[in-house]
């Protein structure tokens, strides 16, 4: 990695069609697993042309009424228009029952680490875990901002700050490094729905979002956005409206508004509308967990895991370091101790982070929260794969 | 000179794309495309021009309309348009273009036809408006063979005097106005005296029906035949020739044929004349200020209606009072939507029929709401009278399957013909003699002519109808017989046709008690208990008691009300609760229903004089928050998060077994309390369910099986519809779909079609959107069937292929629109009902084929005979012969061959499947073929040992009649041979056919006399033996034929499993996301 660069990401509001689907997926998974620990369940979901297509593949002794869970993300997401809401809109379901040798059997926290080894995983896998001194969350800083306007755009949104911004909004953010540490916002990029607005509204809008938006967010944090920095707010033109009547939406399709913002290699496939036993989810989390284990260590400035799981066996084939020359000791080292801390078998995976009884800990709606505004690196979750708790043994 | 209007004349074609009611309640709302001829006729004067446009001619209406159309133009001076003619003279500024001109007309025309107010069934009925230009040798052959049909077939009825208000533009006035005009009070109606009058002097309220053809005309039109006519010709040439005794013979063969096409034609009649009879309906009326029910006919202008839901409306009227009043006016107007009705609505003289919502009209139909209107006109004056009157088309329409009989029966006839002068010129140039040959010929035509064909599918379809009757299946359409066969979708409602539409409660949860309902007992953990013992119980059946709209008046022991009341009622009876007592014990002061915002019931109860007992019911999260305590092991204790957490767990637990779940909540409070719901006791909840009928998972198999693809529609939520699809089967073995939507009237259309065709279930549908169901399948071209019983379901059951009302159960409205009803109120009948329709659709086509191969096979011996010049191989009388023989009985035994085995195991047949398809006619030309050389072997045999003569015609004329006999075999079934490991159903008329057919035969061979008369001699044993070589071996050939077409189907099929007879191929089988683990 060069030393000067400019970098971008982008993250998405919780009404965002793609995110509206993450949302669905996951809001079912939450209701599966509440209802059941147990259930296997993988939810896709699209919406196109305000209809919502459901695919589901389950077994469990829940019973979940699918379509409501749907129409009651919509309705809280905010959607509420003539075009979408959340009574009116179809939804197509489409729901195979997987055979009940599939539903997970035992409680993965009363497994002895014996029985961890012979719960294997199903899948070839290969997922990466990154983390870096960049920002207190320890992510890096173009997502970061970027979420963080995200979640200021939807919370100005619903408390009425700004009464006629709508629910569908992208914002993507560009900062410029100086010997690989952020330097400055470069440039930012928001297009924001919002309902038909008079010429005067219009015009005032930029310096609404200025001042409701930008602005608060940048006061907390270390870089700042000065006059050469480019803002551009709706570079098309007015976004009227918006929403899954205008463009259509797909489960997984967000996954760098997930992670890292594509800082790191992306880990592939989608995290949203799996339950706990698929190993691309858990890997994911358990990667993350390493690498800010090793920064909150200070054994690396910046470091990105690797994990290849195979079929077959419990551990991971391959567990690697790479802290681009910012690590304190050796890159093998690093993967020899987090190998030697961390448990990285799947089904010990969601024993320690308890991935099925969430419900019970963090209350309603778990993997729904994390299915916007990304997975890693929340400040305003208590996720379990952000505590630093093995620093000490790693140091 | 008009240089700029092209001399010659131009034909301008067009087409318009509208959406046309249609008259006859068969399937409706088609989109029709209609074609616009333009023709230009004369353009010889500058600044007038004449045309030609096909859709003037005959359409009175329509002509006025475009003249309309045309002088709002701005440069057309004047226009006149002839309905006679068909022509449209054009009075036009000169300086406007002439290509113009015909550009103008043609837009004219087409926002003629746009127009709402044109409505006219004639119109839309592709055989009016089929006028093309210029003769049509086909058009002119085929009347010529068809049957002629005696003018005066529709009965002119001596004209009643025209109404009394004819011309009155009824909604363009105000309601007093009305009332004023036709004189009548808006309160006590007409008094009986006027009523009568009025009746006598106007006529009654009826519409013109079908006039029945007489006996007699029936037998006359046996007669007056293109067949009958060349046997004429036939016997006049046999007198001319000396042969009196022939032209005898000819005149019985006449008469014979006459009298089997009468019996047969008058037992049909009579079928189809009863599906149009209905029952009288009746009529609400205020006369002389009191409402009475009147015969519709009895209904004059001036008589004040009542209209409520499920009426038809029997007259025009003009509305005087709407509550809510929408009317369902898709038979008139084509909009299939009901129309909201109002009776302040104004409108102006143009208003379009379909937007004169101060109007009813007859032939509509009420669908909610309520109203009363003031009858304007009757009978002929009335919208629907006028149109009927316009085309005179109160005869049944020809189905499709008719139509195209017609046609085939007109092309071979053209064909046949052709040959038979073929068969003519042949002959005089190989030097026969000219009236030998002429009578030949004539026979040939005669005995080759299949004019049967069109009668052999109506007394088919009307056979199979009275079958139908004794199968517990009414048919209300001819044309239904045959859609029945081909349908491929079949939508079931879920309410009253796969359940019983009888709630029963199944389960309780009292406290943290869970309570199973089985035989009338109460259970808990496999103990049976006494639900009066305890104190918690007592209450809460009390409650659902107390809290109930079911009518228990009149000391009944049962109750009367909707399903869900007298579940909960009969749950109180059964755990012991005096009902009646309990009402009597507790007055009832209040009552106040669920609402949109409020889902729950409550009503109060006098308890004493200064307090009374509040009962709750409804929705269990809404009646959880109007609580405050609960009752735990007898005790009254406070309700506090944890337990109401537990509550709602147990609710979503009942509402996953499909259960509908209702909370119960009660409480005490002072009479004079305003808020009395609110700090109650939460008692417990009732989880009921409606059944499934018996039998119906095995029922949605059998559809299954047949290649017809089931959808449930149903108002209940997914995880209900979900449980309930599953149990039926509704995916066999693939990802069960669901659609879930409340408001299908916003879908785009087009997504709707796109997704439909995958769609097992269709949940939270309110029966007024089961119409955008129906026509979406119906777009993505599949024919639809579908049940229902209610008032709500009368545009969807109409617009379907197949409307299906299931007897007992419906509303007079969905019978009336409905094309089949299952009179035994039982799902299963209609597997029957399909099976009857593809059974009598194939044994029509059996029918079919077994008239052309054979006909095809006479005229192939005779041109065959004749080109080679081995002579004739049948004289005239055998020809004859043949055609009374072998034609008429086999042809209609067979069409009385039992339904084949396995006919329920395939796919429906294609929408838009010729009955005779391409693969039939070269079956039928390969069969005849061999049928032809069979017989001409036999025949050549005897040419060469006894020369030309009669005796080679006798071995030829055996042969060929017993090698047709043996042929009706064969045209048993396309998918069994005589070769098949499984045999066919016996068929016993057929056997009788060909035992009889076989009879006469002998008989006349053997009888002197007759076997003079057929020209014929006497057979020896050899001859016998060639004969019966000649007779069989094609038969064996041909079903040898057959069988190994069959065999080599089977062995694709078997090489192909993967691909049975899915008609919904599945897509997600080939979705590479799907086969992750």
């Amino acid at each position: 990695v060069k030393a000067n660069f400019v970098f971008t990401s982008e993250s998405v509001t919780e009404g965002h069609p793609d995110k509206l689907c993450d949302q669905i997926s996951d809001a079912i998974v939450d209701h599966f697993l509440a209802a059941d620990p147990w259930s296997r369940i993988v939810a896709e979901c699209a919406v196109a042309n305000g209809v919502i297509f459901i695919a589901a593949r389950f077994v469990s002794t829940a019973s979940v009424d699918i379509p409501q869970v749907a129409r009651e993300v919509i309705r809280q997401v905010g959607y509420s228009g003539e075009d979408f809401n959340a009574n009116d809109c179809t939804i197509l379901t489409n729901f195979t029952e997987l055979a009940e040798s599939e539903r997970v059997a035992v409680d993965e926290r009363e497994l002895s680490s014996a029985d961890h080894d012979r719960r294997t995983a199903k899948n070839h896998a290969t997922v990466f875990g990154f983390a870096c001194n960049q920002t207190r969350t320890m992510m890096p800083m173009p997502i970061w901002l970027a979420h963080q306007l995200a979640m200021r755009l939807s919370q100005v949104r619903k408390d009425e700050i700004l009464s006629y911004l709508l629910p569908d909004a992208t914002i993507q953010v560009a900062i410029e490094y100086r010997n690989r540490a952020p330097y400055r916002v470069h440039s930012m990029n928001l297009v924001a729905s919002h309902r038909p607005l008079e010429e005067q509204a219009l015009a005032a809008m930029r310096t609404d979002l200025i001042q409701h938006v930008f602005t608060p967010i940048f006061e907390r944090e270390e870089v700042h956005f000065d006059t050469n920095t480019k803002i551009f707010i709706n570079p098309e033109g007015p976004f009227i409206g918006g929403g899954p009547a205008v463009h259509s939406g797909l489960t997984g399709r967000k996954t760098a508004a997930d992670l890292y913002g594509q800082y790191c290699r992306p880990s592939g496939s989608a995290l949203s509308g799996k339950d706990p036993a698929r190993i691309d989810r858990t890997g994911t989390y358990i990667a993350r967990y390493a690498a800010r284990n090793i920064v909150a260590a200070g054994l690396a400035e910046q470091c990105e895991v690797q994990l290849s799981y195979t079929i077959g066996q419990a551990q991971p084939v391959s567990i690697q370091v790479e802290s681009y020359g910012t690590g304190k000791v050796d890159d093998d080292e690093l993967a020899k101790r987090i190998k030697q801390h961390l448990d990285f078998r799947p089904s010990a995976v969601i024993a320690q982070f308890n991935l099925r009884h969430q419900k019970e800990i963090s209350g309603e709606g778990f993997y729904r929260k994390l299915a916007a505004y990304g997975q890693v690196g929340r400040a305003d979750l208590d996720l379990p794969w952000e505590r630093t708790d093995k620093a000490d043994l790693l140091r | 000179l008009n240089p700029e209007i092209p001399e010659q004349s131009i034909a301008l074609t067009d087409t318009v794309n509208i959406t046309s009611p249609d008259m006859e309640a068969g399937p409706s709302s088609k989109r029709r495309a209609i074609p616009i001829h333009i023709k230009t006729l004369h353009t010889g004067v500058r600044g007038r021009a004449r045309f030609h446009v096909n859709l003037v001619y005959r359409q009175v209406d329509f002509a006025d309309d475009l003249v309309q159309q045309l002088t709002a133009i701005e440069c057309v001076n004047r226009a006149q348009a002839n309905p006679v003619t068909g022509s449209v003279l054009i009075l036009f500024d000169p300086a406007c273009s002439g290509q113009n001109v015909v550009a103008l007309l043609k837009n004219a025309v087409r926002r003629t036809i746009r127009r709402a107010t044109y409505t006219r069934e004639a119109l839309l009925k592709p055989r009016q408006v089929a006028t093309a230009p210029g003769p049509d040798i086909r058009e002119i052959l085929g009347k010529l063979f068809e049957k002629s049909i005696p003018a005066a077939r529709h009965k002119t009825r001596a004209r009643r005097n025209a109404g009394p208000f004819a011309g009155v533009r009824w909604h363009t006035q105000s309601g007093a106005t009305i009332l004023d005009v036709i004189g009548t009070s808006p309160d006590s109606g007409l008094t009986a005296e006027e009523a009568l009058r009025r009746l006598q002097r106007y006529g009654p309220n009826e519409l013109p029906s079908l006039a029945r053809r007489s006996d007699l005309e029936m037998l006359v039109e046996q007669f007056v035949s293109v067949p009958v006519g060349l046997l004429a010709a036939s016997a006049v040439v046999s007198v001319a020739t000396g042969g009196l005794m022939d032209a005898v013979v000819i005149l019985s063969v006449v008469c014979i044929n006459a009298g089997i096409g009468y019996v047969t034609e008058q037992q049909a009649e009579r079928t189809i004349e009863s599906l149009t009879k209905t029952a009288p309906r009746f009529a609400r009326v205020v006369r002389n200020g009191g409402l009475r029910e009147i015969p519709q006919a009895d209904i004059v202008v001036g008589d004040l209606m009542k209209l409520n839901p499920g009426d038809f409306v029997p007259a025009d009227a003009r509305i005087i009072r709407a509550h809510r009043l929408t009317v369902d006016e898709s038979a008139l107007t084509g909009e299939s939507l009901p129309v909201v009705k109002s009776s302040t609505f104004t409108g102006e003289d143009k208003t379009p029929l379909a937007d004169r919502i101060n109007m009813v009209h007859m032939g509509t139909m009420v669908t909610g709401g309520s109203g009363a209107a003031a009858v304007v006109a009757t009978g002929e004056d009335t919208e629907l009278g006028q149109i009927q009157t316009m085309v005179s088309a109160t005869r049944p329409p020809e189905t499709p399957m008719q139509q195209q009989l017609k046609h085939i029966g007109t092309q071979l006839a053209v064909v046949s013909s052709v040959i038979c002068a073929g068969v003519f010129f042949l002959g005089l140039l190989r030097g026969q003699r000219f009236l030998q040959i002429l009578k030949s010929s004539i026979s040939l035509a005669v005995a080759a002519v299949p004019e049967g064909l069109p009668t052999v599918a109506t007394t088919t379809l009307a056979l199979g109808i009275r079958k139908m009757q004794h199968k517990n299946v009414s048919i209300r359409h001819l044309n239904a017989v045959e859609t029945l066969g081909s349908v491929e979708v079949f939508c079931l409602d879920k309410t009253g046709t796969l359940t019983l539409n009888k709630m029963t409660v199944v389960a309780l949860q009292v406290g943290d008690e869970t309570v199973a309902i089985s035989n009338d007992r109460f259970i808990i953990d496999g103990q049976v208990i006494d639900p009066g013992s305890r104190h918690e119980y007592r209450q809460l059946l009390q409650v659902i008691s107390l809290c109930n709209e079911a009518d228990f008046s009149n000391g009944a022991q049962t109750a009367k009300g909707s399903p869900t009341e007298t579940a909960l009622i009969e749950l109180a009876q059964k755990g012991g609760v005096d009902v009646p007592a309990l009402y009597q014990a507790l007055p009832r002061l209040k009552i106040r229903y669920r609402a949109e915002n409020r889902p729950y019931m409550y009503t109060c109860h006098r308890l004493s004089d200064s307090e009374q007992f509040v009962a709750v019911k409804g929705s269990p999260q809404q009646v959880l928050e109007l609580c405050s305590y609960y009752y735990q092991d007898g005790e009254l204790r406070p309700l506090d998060d944890a337990i109401r957490a537990d509550i709602i767990a147990a609710n979503d637990r009942m509402a996953g077994e499909a259960l509908r779940v209702l909370g119960v909540a009660c409480g005490e409070k002072a009479l004079d309390c305003a808020e009395v719901h609110e700090g109650l006791t939460w008692l417990g909840m009732t989880g009921m369910i409606d059944p499934l009928r018996t039998g119906m998972a095995d029922l949605i198999h059998t559809f299954h099986q047949a290649g017809i693809h089931t959808v449930m529609i149903t108002g209940d939520q997914s995880a209900t519809a979900y449980a309930i699809g599953k149990q039926l089967g509704l995916n066999r073995d693939k990802p069960l779909q669901i659609l879930d939507s409340t408001r299908l009237d916003k879908l785009d259309p087009e997504l709707l079609k796109g997704v439909i065709d995958n769609v097992h279930v269709f949940a939270r549908v309110s029966p007024a959107h089961k119409l955008q169901i129906v026509q979406a399948l119906q777009d993505s071209g599949k024919v639809v069937a579908m049940t229902g019983d209610g008032i709500n379901d009368g545009p969807a059951l109409k617009a379907a292929d197949i409307g299906v009302a299931m007897g007992g159960a419906s509303a007079d409205v969905a019978r009336s629109v409905s094309d089949v009803v299952l009179e035994d109120d039982n799902l299963h009948t209609m597997v029957t009902a399909v099976h009857q329709g593809r059974g009598i659709y194939n044994n029509i086509r059996k029918s079919i084929h077994y008239l052309i191969s054979t006909n095809l096979s006479e005229i192939e011996i005779m041109l065959t005979g004749i080109g080679t010049g081995l002579g004739q191989p049948l004289n005239p009388m055998q020809l004859l012969w043949i055609n009374l023989v072998t034609d008429i009985f086999p042809g209609l035994a067979l069409s009385m061959e039992p339904p084949e085995p396995g006919l329920m195991n395939r796919p429906p047949r294609e929408r838009d499947e010729k009955i005779v398809r391409r693969k039939d006619l070269l079956r039928m030309a390969r069969e005849s073929g061999i049928i032809t050389a069979g017989s001409m072997a036999g025949y050549v045999y005897g040419w060469l040992r006894y020369g030309p003569g009669p005796q080679a015609n006798t071995l030829a004329f055996n042969s060929v009649t017993l090698a047709q006999l043996f042929h009706a075999y064969a045209c048993r079934s396309e998918h069994h041979s005589i070769y098949s490991e499984d045999k066919l159903p016996p068929n016993p008329w057929l056997t009788r056919a060909i035992g009889g057919s076989v009879a006469l035969q002998l008989l006349a061979m053997f009888v002197p006399g007759i076997r003079n008369f057929l020209g014929a001699t006497r057979i020896g044993l050899l001859d016998g033996a060639v004969i019966v070589a000649g007779a069989s071996l094609p038969m064996l050939i041909n079903e040898g034929i057959k069988q190994a077409g069959i065999r080599a189907d089977q062995l694709m099929l078997d090489q192909d499993t993967g691909r049975d007879t899915q008609v919904f191929p599945d897509t997600t089988a080939d979705n590479p996301r799907e086969k992750r683990p």
